[in-house]
């Protein structure tokens, strides 16, 4: 077939393939997530870590509905396959990420796995939890006049754009 | 005594005219615009990774064509009568009338299929609902069908496509429901031009019963992905988006 740059582009899929199709992959994420649930910091591939952090993040996003939500209970019933774990999620999770809106998790890289295959090897672990700190990739630092600058004008635009929707 | 000519009263003097009164013509049927709250499925942009901006310019030009062209309230599975310019008909105009099988496409290029079968023949013709040539859309029949998408009628029997072609408009009230037309429809004997009893077409509208053994059924249910509607990466929850583009839709309009 016609080797192109077209096949390099994913035009738009945003799902990895995983394991040994669509089902197995649902199957191994739901393994992966009912881990994080259980343990809150897990280390995994980082292909598949990256994928499970979308999934655990909207799990949560649904647990803030409630357990009374239908849609919630059987969302929450299919994705953890240990059913102890649902109040955990209810109970404890949920109320933990209340007042924050987005970042639920976060992921931190680690040297390759030991085996024979030497994978790339990724913690990703629910914020909030009992664990010492991860070290994770460091960002720029605060002080420094150019980004001090920035956050002056990205304030500014906030604030502005609050004006104008109350307006 | 002379008669008294035509203009003349009893003075003598010329009447003044008095025109007769107008005729009132109540339009039954569809003369005002739909007060349900319906935005046009053409409407909603898809989820992709382009700029807003791109479909509020196209949002723009859409009205603009709407505020030419009455594009009425329709569901898939209502009747509607197209008239399009056409330059080589006599008459340069030629009008087609079916049933809506299929609406597709997003923004300007959206597209509607009108079936139906004239002389034996099934016939389909795709309209772009922006397109320049349309001159008029009426809806003979509004109603929803059990399916989004009735692209099976072409291996249903014939009489479930045919529509008469001097149908009269049938008066549909304008607030209100819309008549959810439940009928479901005999198939042809197998083989299709597509597997409709597998589950991804999520076909209501169609008596398997009559056409397929139980066996067959279950077997079409090994294709079925339960894990589909618990993949949160398909959901695409657009309430927001649409209560949003159709109040600016409505202001737009009323301008």
């Amino acid at each position: 077939m016609r080797l192109n740059i077209q096949m390099l582009i994913s035009h738009g899929r945003v799902a990895r393939k995983m394991g040994l199709g669509p089902e197995s992959r649902i199957n191994m994420l739901r393994n992966i997530l009912t881990g994080l649930v259980r343990h809150e910091r897990i280390e995994t591939t980082r292909g598949r870590a990256d994928e499970v952090r979308f999934y655990a993040e909207k799990l949560i996003d649904y647990a803030k509905k409630g357990d009374t939500d239908e849609k919630a209970m059987k969302m929450a019933n299919f994705w953890l396959t240990e059913k102890d774990l649902i109040p955990k999620l209810f109970k404890v999770l949920a109320p933990r990420f209340e007042t924050q809106p987005k970042a639920y998790t976060r992921m931190a890289r680690i040297p390759n796995r030991e085996n024979l295959d030497k994978a790339a090897m990724a913690v990703l672990e629910y914020k909030g939890n009992p664990f010492p700190p991860l070290q994770t990739a460091k960002r720029d630092n605060e002080l420094t006049l150019i980004n001090q600058l920035l956050k002056g004008y990205r304030e500014e635009r906030a604030q502005q754009a609050a004006a104008k929707v109350e307006a | 005594m002379r008669r008294l000519a035509q203009g003349e009263c009893d003075d003598g003097k010329p009447t003044k005219f008095t025109p007769p009164p107008k005729p009132v013509i109540i339009d039954k049927t569809q003369s005002e615009a739909s007060l349900r709250k319906f935005l046009s499925p053409e409407f909603i942009p898809p989820r992709q990774r382009i700029n807003p901006l791109k479909f509020s310019i196209e949002r723009k030009d859409m009205i603009q064509r709407r505020k030419v062209l009455n594009i009425p309230e329709f569901y898939v599975g209502s009747v509607l009568a197209v008239t399009m310019a056409d330059p080589h008909a006599s008459g340069k105009t030629n009008r087609f009338m079916g049933i809506c099988i299929q609406r597709g496409g997003h923004g300007l290029g959206a597209t509607f299929v009108l079936r139906n079968i004239i002389d034996g023949q099934g016939v389909e013709i795709c309209y772009e609902m922006y397109s320049p040539r349309l001159q008029q859309l009426e809806v003979l029949k509004l109603e929803k069908r059990l399916d989004n998408n009735l692209m099976y009628l072409r291996d249903a029997l014939p009489e479930y496509s045919t529509v008469n072609l001097d149908m009269k408009p049938v008066p549909h009230s304008v607030t209100g429901d819309v008549p959810v037309n439940k009928t479901r429809v005999r198939m042809r004997p197998k083989p299709w031009s597509k597997r409709w009893e597998r589950p991804k077409y999520n076909v209501q509208g169609i008596r398997f019963d009559l056409c397929l053994s139980p066996e067959k059924l279950e077997h079409a249910q090994t294709w079925a992905e339960p894990w589909r509607e618990y993949d949160m990466l398909k959901e695409y929850d657009t309430t927001a988006l649409e209560e949003r583009i159709l109040k600016e839709v409505q202001t737009e309009m009323s301008k």
